[in-house]
């Protein structure tokens, strides 16, 4: 009877012992986190919160912000400029991140190939090359390259006998310049995590297959694809919203035109703000494209389930 | 006995505590170590008047001939210049406008045409007790000023900025070009058709790749000057009333003849018919090839290619000369000749001068550094290279322009003795939604002749917009 009870009382305080080692070991994990989550707290989310308040205030910066309510985002709502600016975003998000993955997967497949190690390593370096480079400074080269009279490309055409094309001032073809310039340096990215994904996949199930009789497609479609889908969804994921939030490439390149074809929500965001001086209707467009890349990612996390498969 | 529920145990805290002791001792050492932080930088705790002009911080001459002799001339005021890089005049006025709403506003702002008005309504102190009180000081400066110059730093009667620099849109031919087309430079009075053929003459004997005439889409030199000379405008101009006590100080008769109290520039006349007809013309170069679809933008890969003779002519002011030198372009290989005529020869210009701001404590000491800027031997100096055109007529000199070119040099300041109405751009306080309405619509206008009127309406919509809804 005592024996049992003291046992009794020897697990009762090892469990309290227990209990309170994981709750120095909680208030120890705190300890460690708290510069990060100050840091989030003071430079992401007090901005954020500053942004959703600003939203329903007219201020430009000299006079005394005063409070309008949902006028900001009534005029968003009303401005052809500002619509514009969302569907050539979204278009942009399409192409350019599609363009950006398909590169990188064909690209990172080749890589796979026989070839003398130093030729891939210097191919693989190549092709990360651009993504190290000022998106302003890159721009500023390519504004030179796809000029209609003077530019690079157009004599490049032209040698094959074709007319020039006004890449950067015509509305047809401006979007495609500011595309094609965004993709040359943005692939990298999702060429290295495919390499990656890639090194991550079992021979021997390639192996295998080859002795089933799987011929290169088919492997690559049964069992590469499959198993890359989370290397997929994480460099789709990043391509869109670094694509929703593009700026430099638009901004130097065509400023926007000609008319609003190239116009971003980003762009009209800088506009807004820091050209007219519209700060409250500027945090609006903010706020609106934060909730934008939200949805979008989070219908991408959604889509996922259905198509990524995890080994 | 089990352990205290409170969390968290005496243990963690007095290890927390032991670190943050040392964490503490280790900031007060590193405190008390003599090192350079912000605060060490001159002018920043406010000692000095601080000077933002828009440039490289690393330009030597402007430290020299601005703070150093500005320094040498009045050792009792200390002075800092700001250097704030920026790609435009808009772009420079945003990261002023920045700094201002962080509590840094400098005293002394340099503000170009674009932003004067902006300046003028929101931010500037106006120059006029100041200008009459040193009125014997000054009679020399604006007996050397064009008043076209002055009447553009006013606003609504008042005077806000003394004009150091200006650049009238000119045209620059490429005497290369001119001499394959077996052509001599056009005469001072040659008129839009006389200009269309030479283009065409251009054309004929320039080869595939070669554009006779080379512009940008922007506020200065793009769509504006043509406007000016087929005697409209984007927003209807006119001249808000007073400014007499500077016209009858400093100016005679003749001179002071029409002059008021600054522009006002109001409604938008993007629709109306000579807007749309010049427009049509300009898509009719586009779409015979004469001229290039405008890009954005400064034109900064225009040099290479007019040098080389790729292009006939080209918008620019004095300041190309000095750009065309840099890039060493001879200096007989360019000239440079008035806007062609259209209905009239009005020419388009921007200046720039400095600005007293408000928030300023030191508003005596700036308008010292004003009067400095205006003096003969600092703009002689500053302006030395010919990037820009000098607000006084007397350093227009066949001595200045005789390295750089071009031969006719003179006609950079004659633009507004042969054109008196030669005005500034139109910028209102809202000058960047202006701006911004105007190049847009500009770039799909040109498109094609059939394109021009449902831009221009779009033009106009965008441009009563940014009128009525002020900044």
């Amino acid at each position: 009877m005592r024996s049992r009870s003291r046992a009794t009382d020897r697990a009762a305080g090892g469990a309290a012992r227990d209990r309170a080692a994981q709750r120095r070991q909680r208030w120890t994990a705190r300890l460690f986190l708290a510069p990060t989550v100050i840091g989030v707290v003071v430079f992401t989310v007090v901005p954020i919160a500053g942004s959703v308040v600003l939203s329903f205030f007219r201020w430009n910066v000299i006079d005394p912000a005063h409070y309008t309510g949902l006028d900001n985002y009534r005029a968003l709502a009303t401005d052809s400029s500002v619509r514009a600016a969302f569907g050539n975003t979204l278009l942009f998000m399409v192409f350019a991140v599609s363009l950006q993955l398909l590169i990188a997967l064909v690209l990172a497949l080749a890589l796979q190939g026989r070839m003398p190690n130093w030729v891939r390593q210097a191919l693989r370096s190549a092709f990360f090359f651009p993504l190290v480079l000022s998106a302003a400074s890159v721009s500023v080269v390519m504004k030179y390259l796809f000029n209609q009279d003077f530019g690079v490309v157009n004599w490049l055409i032209g040698q094959a006998g074709a007319s020039p094309v006004p890449w950067l001032t015509d509305e047809t073809w401006a979007l495609s310049a500011v595309v094609l310039v965004y993709v040359w340096q943005q692939f990298g990215f999702s060429f290295l995590l495919f390499v990656g994904g890639l090194a991550n996949i079992p021979k021997e199930l390639h192996e295998a297959a080859a002795v089933d009789g799987a011929t290169g497609l088919r492997k690559h479609l049964r069992i590469t694809l499959p198993l890359l889908s989370p290397t997929f969804l994480v460099a789709s994921v990043v391509g869109v919203i670094n694509a929703l939030q593009v700026f430099e490439q638009p901004y130097v390149l065509t400023d926007g035109g000609p008319g609003d074809s190239t116009r971003t929500v980003v762009m009209v965001l800088y506009q807004t703000a820091f050209e007219e001086l519209r700060f409250g209707e500027a945090s609006a467009v903010g706020v609106v494209l934060f909730a934008l890349i939200l949805v979008v990612t989070a219908l991408q996390f959604r889509l996922s389930r259905r198509f990524v498969h995890y080994q | 006995m089990t352990r205290s529920h409170f969390p968290p145990s005496r243990r963690t805290v007095l290890r927390a505590g032991g670190w943050s002791l040392a964490a503490g001792g280790l900031a007060a050492t590193g405190a008390s170590w003599d090192r350079l932080t912000a605060a060490d930088i001159p002018g920043r705790d406010g000692s000095m008047l601080t000077v933002a002009v828009l440039g490289a911080a690393i330009d030597p001459t402007m430290q020299k001939v601005l703070a150093d002799g500005f320094q040498e001339l009045h050792p009792d005021i200390p002075v800092r210049l700001l250097a704030v890089q920026a790609k435009d005049w808009n772009d420079f006025f945003a990261k002023i406008l920045t700094q201002i709403a962080a509590g840094r506003a400098p005293d002394v702002v340099y503000v170009a045409t674009e932003g004067v008005q902006l300046f003028a309504d929101r931010l500037g102190v106006p120059l006029d007790a100041r200008v009459k009180r040193d009125a014997a000081e000054l009679k020399e400066y604006f007996a050397d000023v064009h008043p076209s110059l002055v009447e553009s730093m006013m606003y609504e009667g008042s005077l806000y900025q003394l004009p150091v620099e200006f650049n009238a849109a000119d045209m620059y031919l490429s005497t290369t070009v001119l001499r394959r087309t077996g052509v001599e430079l056009p005469p001072d009075d040659w008129d839009r058709d006389d200009f269309t053929r030479l283009l065409r003459a251009m054309k004929r004997k320039g080869g595939a790749h070669f554009t006779p005439f080379y512009w940008t889409n922007r506020l200065w030199g793009g769509v504006v000057p043509w406007l000016f000379v087929n005697d409209t405008n984007i927003l209807r101009e006119s001249r808000a009333p007073g400014g007499e006590w500077l016209w009858n100080s400093f100016y005679d008769a003749r001179q002071r003849a029409g002059r008021g109290g600054g522009f006002r520039w109001t409604t938008p006349t993007a629709t109306a018919d000579r807007t749309v007809e010049t427009y049509e013309y300009l898509a009719g170069l586009v779409r015979d090839g004469l001229c290039s679809r405008p890009e954005g933008g400064s034109g900064t890969n225009l040099v290479g290619a007019f040098s080389t003779g790729r292009v006939g002519a080209t918008p620019a002011g004095g300041f190309w000369a000095g750009g065309l030198h840099q890039a060493g372009v001879a200096r007989d290989a360019y000239d440079a000749t008035y806007f062609p005529r259209w209905r009239s020869q009005r020419h388009q210009f921007g200046g720039a001068g400095y600005a007293i701001l408000r928030t300023s404590r030191r508003q005596d000491e700036a308008w010292e550094f004003v009067k400095y800027s205006t003096r003969k031997d600092v703009m002689t100096s500053l302006f030395a290279a010919n990037t820009t055109t000098p607000a006084r007529r007397s350093l227009l000199t066949a001595r200045r322009y005789a390295r750089t070119g071009p031969a006719h040099w003179d006609v950079f300041y004659d633009t507004f003795d042969r054109f008196p109405t030669t005005g500034p751009i139109p910028a209102p306080p809202q000058v960047a939604a202006v701006e911004l309405a105007l190049t847009k619509h500009t770039a799909t206008a040109l498109d094609s002749p059939r394109k021009v009127a449902p831009a221009l309406r779009a033009m106009q919509a965008d441009l009563e917009r940014a009128m009525e809804r002020g900044i």
